[in-house]
């Protein structure tokens, strides 16, 4: 163990030269600023972090973080109007008359549970009263639209040439972020402050069905995106990390307005907000305009409180089948811990040992054991809780749970042995290197400012790399012993659904046969030509000697053999 | 605290004053300095090797790293007849399969344990070759050495093939997950045909047919210096550098053999509504377009703002502005007024919205499509555009390292060397009049090609509270033709 006190007196030399020094700065009403002058090309990366995400949600207003995120962007009482006491008349009329569209809609659900609707949007099952307040709530819209300066703000800083305005929602943290030449920090400082002091929530219905369709695109419409949703439920009992950042489909078409004001009055105070720049800007310059526009806003003196339900220990380990639209597969997590915690950095580098080319999973599942052809591993801190997930794809002619043994027997090792000097050197060289690489955008690092932030302080930009090179051997198999047992995770493998649209030739088979039907057709997607000529020629022999109720399967079988076969001498060009 | 320094007194005054104080009622009033900006010269970058190649170096000093990029003249329109996805093999196999001196895990080991990335590929899509290379800048020469010796002398183990190859027939059975890409795919049908390089599919035949052989003679046809550009940026001393690259690439034998053309495409779409069906989402994926034109084009800046207008530009574009802010109909909407580097570009544009309001989103399309043609833009509306495009040009240039990439690339694709010296002046140049006159020169809502991924049966019947919107009416009483999904390894469609 000698070599590793040399190796951890070096490492410090190395990283000493590019800690952040970054200037911290704080207005009365508690808003905190970092600010990070560089030289470059005239520009300057803005953000701000809220700290606020889906984990401060509840059962009826998931997805409120996100899709209050996109209500940021709506406008306030300057901007985005042009007459804003008619506006918020027309606004007043419109929560009045959506109340009474609720009512409506929950009698249709009342009528649902109770089997008497069987589609919530057929408008079939609508009331007159149901249908008339619609007209008149379609009819206030067109009238407010005549008001509305469309997406002023984005205009505003377009035409200044700022660039890439966007946002972002996670389980602990919403971030808005920009680029802006570096004579218009001014403009940066202007509308942010005012749409954090006097925001609208304008268009919120239309901008709701916007966040469904956000939905559809991620979850609903990709082929693994429901049950990933599935199996982070299953995996949370009684966090509320058990709901996505995109919330519940329910609660999208059930959040109004009023909740979305509620909820902006707690979290976007200033002292729950930092802001980041990063760029070509003068520090006293930069302070000046900063403490002229955001010192208008209100301090809360009720401060944001941190979330009560902790996650509870679970007893057993969980697992999900499922058959989806994808190659078969095995997603382990197991719970570990929160961002910033004094186990995380070897955790991290646990993760780093097992990935990349020379990582361990692709050494021995992929090249040596050829069960997998690809795998992965990885810490994920979030605020109050975290987890170590583990993945792998099975190679064809091999099956998830073969793919599920060979990670475990991975995760053993490092409870049984050491790992070696040069193979745990190597990962922290791998962490240096990206201490360097992670400075090179100004964008990233504000960005990365304000995430480490959101969590345990901008500061961990500096400390956290020094954390990951004074990480032991032992460090590593003490924590692989702690975190990786078997009561402590949730297993998920995917078996490959083919299509949904149904094979015609499975008419007439019973829904077993069907499910051995569609495995055989898997296995034969994988089969070479000759491998086929084979099957053939052993079919006519089989169909004899099987049972009379079995023949049809059998036949359907040969069919398909052929048919692939066609397809397959076919295909060759 | 005591000792009040100079800057804290500043500091104590600023905030003393009242806050409301200088701050404009609305931001149109705010004025701000005059930024003088200069795009960096091309020229001043440029450098050349004693055998031609051309090299742009940057240094910056300012953290202790080296980035190398690189083009090479070959590309995936390159692969043999019934071997689709031989280049893509080849320059995969490049890096993963090691080099003359080590084994392809003594390579990995090596650049794992000096932290350099290393990188080498060809899309099967692409009409270039890239590699490059990240590294810290006190490993500069031995980081070169192995970059080089991948370039030059790739081992090409049989073990790493057998891998790959494994790994892109899985891969292939996947095609028709996403609606994202049997939609790329398809589109691409529609507006080259069949048979034309970038529609010819990798199949389970064409990757089971490549060889370790094959690999070895592509890589030999294109691997030479005169085939190679260099972008470098970073730590580095620039004559040593281009000493450094004498080295490598004096003594290596190249025949100067010219390499093919990429080919042109020689198709004409058939305007009319298309659509593939896939039962199981609940969102419909939708792009309507017609061909566009090649780079270099007279109009290429008015049409540029032009398309920013329609639906180029996020939200300040129409289309977004009334598909998804207005009508909440998609998270994302937009136009695309592709100028291709080596024949006509495609015009198109497009969504995703829940299934039965697919019909309404498209109309919505259309009807700005026409529009633009008809009515003059806004004055406000090109200005918002020009001055975006013209104010946000030092973002090209954010480092060295973006300074030289943008010029590796205008270079590889052959852009006039003035291009950015008069680029906003192209912009500027720009008038109400050429927006409109574009539009109804280069747009051609009469000769659409519609093309919807989804479920077919919802997305047919529409939205029951707008009936006014339907496919029907937008096929205008032609045909609405079906697109099977083809087997996914042999890429046969059914009949």
């Amino acid at each position: 163990m000698k070599n590793f006190l040399i190796i951890l007196l070096l490492i410090p030399l190395l990283l000493s030269a590019q800690e952040v020094k970054v200037e911290e700065y704080v207005l009365d009403n508690g808003m905190k600023f970092l600010l990070y002058p560089r030289e470059g090309s005239p520009n300057i990366a803005c953000g701000w972090v809220a700290r606020v995400g889906s984990v401060n949600e509840r059962p009826g207003i998931t997805g409120l973080s996100h899709l209050f995120e996109h209500m940021m962007f709506k406008g306030t009482h300057v901007i985005g109007t042009k007459d804003y006491k008619k506006d918020q008349e027309i606004i007043a009329r419109l929560d009045e008359l959506k109340d009474r569209i609720f009512a409506e809609e929950r009698e249709l659900q009342r009528r649902f549970r109770l089997g008497e609707v069987d589609d919530l949007k057929d408008p079939k099952y609508r009331s007159k009263r149901h249908n008339e307040l619609l007209a008149e709530f379609d009819e206030l819209l067109k009238k407010q639209k005549e008001l509305i300066v469309k997406d002023e703000m984005d205009r505003i800083y377009t035409r200044a040439g700022a660039s890439g305005l966007n946002a972002g929602t996670s389980e602990d943290w919403t971030i808005y972020f920009i680029n802006v030449p570096s004579n218009k920090l001014e403009l940066w400082a202007w509308l942010e402050s005012d749409r954090l002091m006097n925001p609208v929530f304008r268009e919120f219905y239309s901008e709701r069905d916007v966040v469904h369709e956000e939905r559809r695109l991620r979850v609903d419409s990709t082929p693994t995106g429901r049950f990933e949703e599935e199996f982070n439920a299953m995996f949370w009992t009684a966090s509320p990390y058990n709901w996505q950042v995109i919330g519940w489909p329910s609660d999208l078409e059930a959040i109004t307005r009023r909740e979305a004001k509620e909820y902006f009055g707690i979290n976007y105070a200033p002292n729950n907000i930092v802001a980041c720049l990063v760029g070509d800007f003068k520090i006293n310059e930069a302070k000046e305009i900063i403490n002229r526009y955001f010192s208008r806003l209100k301090r809360n003196p009720v401060e944001a409180e941190p979330v009560r339900t902790r996650e509870v220990e679970q007893l057993a380990e969980k697992r999900m089948i499922a058959w989806a639209e994808t190659n078969p597969k095995v997603v382990i997590r197991y719970h570990s811990v929160a961002d910033g915690h004094r186990d995380e950095p070897a955790l991290l580098l646990l993760g780093s040992l097992m990935n990349g080319r020379t990582g361990r999973l692709y050494k021995s599942l992929i090249l040596e054991q050829e069960v997998a052809n690809s795998a992965s591993a990885g810490q994920y801190g979030l605020k109050y809780a975290g987890y170590f997930t583990l993945s792998g794809t099975a190679k064809p002619g091999h099956t998830p749970e073969e793919v599920e043994k060979a990670l475990y027997a991975e995760i053993n090792k490092f409870k049984d042995e050491f790992v070696g000097e040069r193979e745990l050197q190597k990962v922290k060289n791998q962490w240096a290197a990206g201490n360097f690489r992670r400075l090179e955008s100004s964008f990233y690092l504000m960005f990365q400012l304000l995430i480490n932030e959101a969590y345990n302080g901008w500061e961990q930009i500096n400390e956290s790399p020094k954390k990951i090179q004074a990480v032991t051997a032992e460090d590593i198999q003490r924590v692989a012993k702690k975190y990786f047992k078997k009561e402590n995770r949730a297993v998920a493998v995917y078996y490959t659904k083919e299509g949904t649209q149904e094979d015609p030739m499975l008419a007439g088979l019973d829904e077993e046969e069907k499910q051995q039907v569609r495995q055989f057709k898997g296995m034969l997607s994988q089969a070479r030509a000759e491998q086929l000529k084979k099957m053939l020629a052993g079919f006519e022999q089989r169909a004899s000697n099987a049972p009379e109720e079995k023949k049809d399967m059998i036949k359907v079988m040969k069919k398909m053999v052929e048919d692939r076969l066609k397809a397959l001498e076919g295909g060759k060009q | 605290m005591r000792r009040i320094t100079g800057l804290s007194i500043v500091l104590l005054l600023v905030s003393l004053l009242p806050a409301q104080q200088n701050i404009p009622a609305h931001p149109d009033e705010l004025q701000f300095r005059k930024l003088d900006y200069q795009p960096p010269k091309r020229t001043e970058y440029r450098h050349e090797l004693k055998n031609g190649v051309i090299v742009y170096l940057a240094e910056d000093h300012s953290l202790p790293l080296v980035n190398v990029e690189m083009r090479i003249r070959t590309g995936s329109y390159l692969d043999p007849e019934g071997k689709r996805g031989l280049l893509n093999m080849m320059a995969n196999q490049m890096r993963a399969g090691g080099i003359k001196g080590m084994s392809a895990e003594e390579f990995d080991e090596e650049l794992a344990f000096l932290a350099a990335n290393i990188s080498s590929s060809i899309g099967n899509f692409s009409s270039t070759g890239t590699a490059s290379a990240n590294f810290l800048a006190k490993d500069t020469e031995k980081v070169m050495e192995l970059f080089f010796e991948m370039l030059r002398f790739p081992r090409f183990e049989q073990e790493r093939i057998d891998l790959f190859k494994s790994q892109v027939l899985q891969n292939l059975e996947r095609r028709n997950d996403r609606t994202s890409s049997i939609m790329s795919r398809e589109w691409d049908r529609l507006m080259r045909g069949d048979g034309f390089w970038t529609t010819k599919q990798v199949t389970r035949a064409s990757i089971e047919s490549i060889t370790r052989e094959n690999l070895i003679a592509q890589h030999e046809k294109y691997y030479r210096p005169s085939n190679f550009m260099f972008a470098i940026s970073g730590d580095f001393d620039s004559e040593k550098m281009m000493k450094l690259l004498e080295k490598y690439l004096s003594d290596w034998p190249d025949n100067g053999e010219k390499v093919p053309e990429v080919p042109k495409p020689d198709f004409v779409p058939q305007p009319g509504v298309y659509m593939v069906n896939k039962e199981d989402v609940n969102q419909g994926r939708v792009r309507l377009g017609h061909l566009g034109l090649k780079r270099g084009h007279p109009d290429e800046f008015a049409i540029n703002l032009m398309n920013d207008i329609l639906g180029g530009s996020g939200f300040t574009s129409r289309i977004v502005s009334r598909v998804r802010s207005d009508e909440g109909l998609a998270y994302s909407a937009w136009s695309r007024f592709a100028f291709s580097v080596y024949y006509e570009g495609v015009f198109s544009a497009g969504f995703q919205s829940k299934s039965p309001s697919c019909a309404q989103a498209a109309d919505i399309i259309i009807e700005e499509i026409k529009r633009i043609q008809k009515e003059p833009v806004s004055e406000e509306e090109l200005e918002t555009s020009k001055n975006y495009a013209i104010e946000v040009l030092p973002r090209y240039f954010e480092n060295a390292r973006a300074i030289v990439n943008q010029f590796l690339s205008d270079e590889y694709t052959g852009r006039p060397m003035e291009y950015w010296d008069t680029y906003r002046e192209n912009l500027r140049k720009v008038t109400l009049q050429d927006i409109q006159r574009v539009a109804q020169k280069y747009l051609h809502p009469d000769r659409l090609v519609i093309l919807a991924v989804g479920n077919v049966n919802d997305i047919l019947a529409g939205n029951p509270d707008k009936p006014e919107y339907s496919f029907k009416k937008l096929a205008g009483g032609a045909e609405i033709k079906m697109i099977p999904l083809p087997d996914p390894v042999t890429m046969i469609y059914p009949q």
